[in-house]
This record gives C-alpha cells, sequence and structure tokens, in this order.
C-alpha cells in the first residue's frame, strides 16, 4: 500500500514538474449581464486552439472589482490579464501596476475602433488597455405620455425642461423624468450626461481642474433643476434602477443604455430616442458619456506573450461581435454597424451619438477619489447645503490635490 | 505516553494556533501599518513615519471645515451605535417577555419566525429593506399612503437624517433576534417558584418585573448588550448597500470611513492611515467594553 502511494506520489511531481502547461490567470467580473458561463466558454475555446495553455479565470462582482485589482497589485499577486473599467487607467498606470500596449496595437487593429474609443483608453499619450465593451447613453422617453401632453422631442436644454414640466403630474404619480442621485457611481456618469453636454468637464484636455467653470455650474442648476419634475428623493436611486420606474409608464424620459430601453419595450412601453441635447453654451447639437471597460495587462505578468495573444483573441472583430451582441453593448468598433442587428431602429440612436461623445475619464487620476469629490458636490446642492457654485469650487479644490 | 495532565493543553493547541494567525497576525500587521506611509496606489512605498497616522486622525478636514474626517465619523459612529444598541435591548426585552408569555398561544412559531432576520444574509436582508423602504414601490409607503397617515411618500434614504434612521432601523431589524433568542433562553432559566412566592407576598407584575427577572436577567443582558455593541460598532453590509455612506456622508460611520480612506481616498489616506483609524476604533470599544463591564458587572454582584 505504502508502496502504491509513494509511486503515485512521484508521478504526480513528475507530472508537475516537466509538464510545461503555461497557466494565465485572468480576472473578469459578474454582474450586470456578465456570466462566469460565457466567459468560461472563452477560455474554453482559446486553450482548445492552443494546446498546452491552461486559461485560470477569476470571478468577482464588479461593486469589488477595484478592491480585488488593487490588493492583489498590493500583495505581489495580480492576475496577469485584467478586466478594468477605463477610468481605472490613469491610477492603474501611474502605480505600474499595467503595461502599456503600443507595442502590440497593429496599425489594423487600430484603425478597427473609433478613435473616441481609443481616448478612453490613453493615458500621458500610451495605450494601456483594449477597449472590451463601451456603452453611449441617449434619452429614452414614453412616446403615450409625450404625445397626451402635447409635448414635442427635445432638442435644447429650455425644451427638455418644458417637457419634464408639462408631464410632471406628481398626484397622479407621473414624473417628468426619472434621475439618479444615490451615492454610486452611475449618478456621476448621469452629471456627466449634462457636464459635457454643455461642454463641461471635470478636467480637460489638459489636464486642468475645470469643474466649477461656469459651464459646470450651469450644468448643476439645470440638474437640481430638472430635479424638481423628477421622481420625488432622486437621492435614494441609482441609474441601474431606474428602469423599473420607467417600466411602470408612469415616467417621461430618462437617459439609459439600450439594453434597459428593450426591456421597457417588452413590458409594453411605447418607448422612443432622442439623443441628450447640448445646453446652452454647448458648441455640440448633441453629447453623450462614453464608458469603456478595458482589457489590461499586469506589469506583474510573467507570460506577456500568451497574455497578449489571449487579448487579441477576446478582442478579435469575431469575437468582439459576439460579445457585444450577446450582451447588448454599444459596438466599439466601427464594422460592427453593418452587422444586421446594429441596423434595427433601437441601435440607431446609440451609434449616431458615439460622433458627440466624450470619454468619461480622461485626464482624471485618481476616479475613486473624483467620484466622492463629484457625489459630495451633487449631493450638496440637491440638498440644498450650498449653492452649485461653492460645492463645485470645493469639489474642483479638492480634485486639484488629487490631480497632483 | 502523555500525561493526563497535559491532554487539555494538547486539545487546545489548534484553537490557539487558528485564534494566533486569524486574530492576533491580522491585528499586529494592522497595528505595524499604522506606523507606516503605505497605499494601494503606490504598493512599493512603504515608509515608517511613527506618530503621523495617528496625528492625521485630528488633523485632517475633508468635507466638514470644523472637525476632522475621523472626528466626524467617530462621532457619527457612537451616536449611531448607541441609538442602535438602545433599541435592540429594549426592543429585545419586551419581545422576550412576550415571547415567554404564559398567556401567548402558538409561540413556538413565533419563537421560529422571529429568527428569520437573523438567518438571512444582511447583505440580502438590507437589499430587502431598500425596496420595502423605496419611495416608489415600497410597501411602507404604501401602508402609510392607504391608511392616510402621509400625503406623499417619504423617500427614507434621499435626507440625512431619515438615512441614518433608516439604516439604524434595518440595523436593529437584523440585529434583534439575537438579543431576543438569548434574552429568552435567561428568561427561561428563572424559576416559577420565585414568581409565585412573589404572588403570595402580594407583589405586582412591576414589582416582580424589577425585583426579580430584571435582577437575575442581568448578566444576560451585560453580556448580549456587550456583543450587540461590538457587533453593531463593526456594522459595514447594511449600511454600504443601502446608502454607501450617503447622502451626504449623513451615514459614514466609523467602519465605512475606514473603507473609503482604503480604497476610494486612497490619495488623502491609504492603509497606513486605515490602520491607524482600525486601531483607535478597535482601542475604543475595548475601553468602551471594560468600562461597561466594570459598571454593570459591579450592580450583577451586589
Amino acid at each position: 500500500m505504502r508502496k502504491v502511494l509513494v509511486v503515485l506520489m512521484v508521478l504526480v511531481l513528475a507530472v508537475v514538474l516537466f509538464s510545461n502547461e503555461k497557466v494565465l490567470r485572468v480576472l473578469m467580473p459578474i454582474g450586470g449581464g456578465y456570466t462566469i458561463e460565457d466567459q468560461e466558454v472563452i477560455a474554453k475555446e482559446f486553450e482548445k486552439e492552443n494546446p498546452g495553455v491552461k486559461i485560470e479565470m477569476e470571478f468577482v462582482g464588479w461593486g469589488e472589482l477595484w478592491n480585488k485589482i488593487i490588493t492583489s497589485i498590493g500583495a505581489g499577486a495580480a492576475p496577469d490579464v485584467m478586466y478594468i473599467g477605463s477610468r481605472w487607467i490613469p491610477a492603474l498606470a501611474e502605480m505600474g501596476a499595467i503595461i502599456p500596449l503600443d507595442e502590440y496595437v497593429s496599425p489594423e487593429k487600430r484603425a478597427l475602433y473609433y478613435d473616441t474609443v481609443w481616448d478612453t483608453v490613453t493615458y500621458n499619450g500610451k495605450i494601456w488597455g483594449i477597449v472590451r465593451a463601451m456603452s453611449t447613453k441617449v434619452f429614452i422617453y414614453n412616446k403615450k405620455l409625450f404625445e397626451e401632453n402635447n409635448v414635442k422631442v427635445p432638442t435644447t436644454w429650455d425644451e427638455l425642461l418644458e417637457a419634464a414640466k408639462k408631464i410632471y403630474n406628481p398626484n397622479e404619480g407621473i414624473y417628468g423624468i426619472a434621475m439618479a442621485g444615490k451615492k454610486f457611481v452611475s449618478t456621476v456618469t448621469q452629471f456627466q450626461q449634462y457636464l459635457y453636454a454643455n461642454d463641461g468637464r471635470i478636467v480637460d484636455e489638459n489636464g486642468e481642474v475645470v469643474i466649477n467653470n461656469e459651464n459646470g455650474v450651469e450644468a448643476l442648476n439645470f440638474y437640481v433643476e430638472l430635479s424638481k419634475y423628477a421622481q420625488p428623493g432622486i437621492l435614494e436611486w441609482k441609474r441601474e434602477d431606474l428602469i423599473k420606474l420607467f417600466e411602470t409608464g408612469k415616467v417621461g424620459m430618462y437617459i439609459d443604455h439600450v439594453h434597459n430601453a428593450l426591456k421597457a419595450i417588452e413590458k409594453g412601453v411605447d418607448v422612443g430616442f432622442f439623443l441628450i441635447p447640448g445646453g446652452p453654451s454647448s458648441t455640440k447639437p448633441y453629447s453623450t458619456v462614453i464608458v469603456t471597460d478595458s482589457i489590461a495587462i499586469s506589469s506583474q505578468c510573467k507570460e506577456k506573450e500568451l497574455a497578449i495573444k489571449f487579448m487579441e483573441y477576446m478582442t478579435s472583430f469575431e469575437k468582439q461581435a459576439e460579445w457585444d451582441l450577446k450582451l447588448g453593448f454599444v459596438p466599439p468598433m466601427i464594422k460592427e454597424k453593418e452587422l444586421p442587428e446594429f441596423q434595427k431602429w433601437y441601435w440607431k440612436p446609440y451609434i449616431e451619438v458615439i460622433k458627440y461623445g466624450y470619454p468619461e475619464a480622461v485626464n482624471i487620476k485618481d476616479w475613486e477619489g473624483v467620484q466622492e469629490v463629484v457625489l459630495e458636490a451633487i449631493h450638496s446642492v440637491l440638498l440644498g447645503v450650498a449653492d452649485a457654485q461653492s460645492a463645485l469650487d470645493q469639489a474642483a479644490r479638492i480634485i486639484e490635490i488629487l490631480q497632483k | 505516553m502523555i500525561k493526563k495532565r497535559s491532554i487539555p493543553y494538547i486539545l487546545i493547541i489548534p484553537l490557539v494556533v487558528s485564534f494566533a494567525l486569524f486574530m492576533f497576525y491580522p491585528l499586529y500587521k494592522v497595528f505595524e501599518n499604522s506606523f507606516y506611509e503605505a497605499s494601494f496606489l503606490n504598493p512599493f512605498m512603504r515608509q515608517f513615519v511613527g506618530f503621523e497616522n495617528y496625528k492625521w486622525l485630528f488633523n485632517f478636514k475633508l468635507f466638514n471645515p470644523k472637525w476632522s474626517y475621523f472626528m466626524t465619523a467617530l462621532g457619527r459612529s457612537l451616536l449611531w451605535v448607541g441609538i442602535s444598541v438602545f433599541l435592540k435591548i429594549i426592543l429585545g426585552l419586551g419581545g422576550s417577555l412576550l415571547l415567554n408569555s404564559k398567556y401567548l398561544s402558538g409561540s413556538k412559531i413565533y419563537r421560529t419566525l422571529v429568527v428569520v432576520p437573523w438567518a438571512i444574509p444582511w447583505a440580502m436582508g438590507a437589499m430587502m429593506w431598500a425596496w420595502t423602504l423605496n419611495s416608489q414601490f415600497g410597501i411602507v409607503n404604501s401602508f402609510l399612503l392607504k391608511l392616510n397617515i402621509i400625503n406623499s411618500p417619504i423617500s427614507f434614504f434621499s435626507t440625512p437624517l431619515t438615512a441614518f434612521l433608516s439604516t439604524i432601523f434595518v440595523d436593529v431589524w437584523a440585529g434583534l433576534p439575537f438579543v431576543i433568542i438569548m434574552l429568552l433562553s435567561g428568561l427561561q432559566n428563572i424559576s416559577e417558584s420565585l414568581y409565585e412566592a412573589a404572588t403570595i407576598d402580594g407583589a405586582g407584575d412591576f414589582v416582580k418585573f424589577f425585583k426579580i427577572t430584571l435582577p437575575i436577567l442581568k448578566p444576560v443582558v451585560l453580556t448580549v448588550s456587550l456583543l450587540s455593541l461590538v457587533w453593531t460598532f463593526n456594522s459595514f453590509d447594511i449600511i454600504w448597500i443601502l446608502t454607501r455612506g450617503g447622502p451626504l456622508n449623513s451615514t459614514e460611520t466609523l467602519p465605512v470611513a475606514i473603507y473609503n480612506v482604503s480604497f476610494l481616498m486612497t490619495r488623502f489616506g491609504g492603509i497606513g492611515k486605515a490602520s491607524a483609524m482600525t486601531i483607535a476604533q478597535v482601542l475604543l470599544v475595548t475601553f468602551i467594553s471594560l468600562i461597561y463591564i466594570k459598571i454593570l458587572g459591579k450592580g450583577a454582584e451586589s
């Protein structure tokens, strides 16, 4: 008996020592449409095409992704390939946690994507991630409520406010617009929609903090003004939950993803779309915030070649299109829009608006910190503790420190 | 041959080892980190700074110009924990007396039901309450509206005061079953003959409660409230899910602030400063517990 055991152990040891199976650790998110099954399929397919390679996928919920990344880097045990929100790129690049990918991006690969998509993953003139998922947002509106109240599709902020006012009928439980205010990342993005639409920025192209300029103050004031015709207590709502309200048919309009619009259509709401109109200080007719997630490679990765290969595999045209269609994401590759699915009427506004878009976090060095600061400003104005100018001045003061 | 006297020590080794490994080592690490400047954003930099991080606790001001970030969170935490534990004990005492009553039929059903909040994972319980208290879909608002108590729905999590109270309410809901069950077991240990003797002596219900029930129950109340105090102080998930410390930091208790300093406000904070906050919290909770044991313990002896 003992002999058999010894032989077995020696065998196991030999297999472990002499097998040249290469292992790639990949960190992937779950939740928000991302399932373990969908993502493991990709790993299995890659393993099949590359014998001797093992893809070890680790999954973590979106809410814990940032913590997981920075703690594992700190512990010297970072996954080789990491799925990240592109807004984290400046912080991760500054940390030296991820590697620049410029040398691996061929001109052909570059030409596949919209320029603005590359902007979301560029920091200090270098590319730090390959985009895996992208979103743009437009207004989704309830055609029936618009018709009943004799409201035209808004093309300016004045018309937008007017539309919300006309539809707003709290006694009947009907609200002009649905808005978000909960302490959460998507609230910042919702505010950014108006900020960008008014040619405002948190940090401009030169890295200067400009959130408290005229455009910014105007945008925040408008956000607060608009919230008077929204569902009460917007501070308890995050954007992800607003669909539940819109589905009931009691909300005039709100800004969201296409897949949520489809949910409302399924529930029988007569849905229309319009692009987010430019504000009074804007030079552009429309606007949207471009949010992307990307795949980055850890600087602790020992199998760089393999990591690059896997990254390219995941983001090849076929795989990318498959993924976007499966999850209902806006296609980041230009050619994807020719696919039949993206010809459908509800996709049109989301693809059309790309050319008016600006990235969520370009030049923002510490997104998580900035997020907290911007939320504080939004809350203090919504709660009437401060006026927009002083709240944003305070925010700008702190963001300037964060940008150093 | 192992001597019989050494057997207990050998048996206790696994506990001691695991305790050291999972309790003392992490705590020691936190203690050590509190003297270093270290941050997740800069993992390769680690610099000894002495008591700088502790000074930072009292110097660093963020949104509140009067009080330091740490002190604001600490003050808020003390209030939050104080109210929550007080409610848990009062309601727990009432609930356990009710369940122990001879006149309550079907008390076994209630006893089972009362455990439910405890059996539900806290995160899920918090999610449930987020929707139960929601202004548009919540059953609470629906009831209040139907009963004409309010004219328009209340958004419990959208103003600082209501959010503060609502998170306490949910925390009490989650922590109450433990208190009730522990107190109930204490109540059941009180001999019926004591009450019978008191009845013969002509004592009323109030006298019985204050002269018999409460004194005998005191050690249990002491233990339960102490445990509850420590747990409530560390309560994080409920607040995090319901409000993330908002609106306007009104529910940012010490554990939430420590999380923010470690992961979100990394440039101002970092692990070193978060560790200093943690050590301060540990010392404070230990200190409060010791005083508590001393004061209430004395009462129990007399």
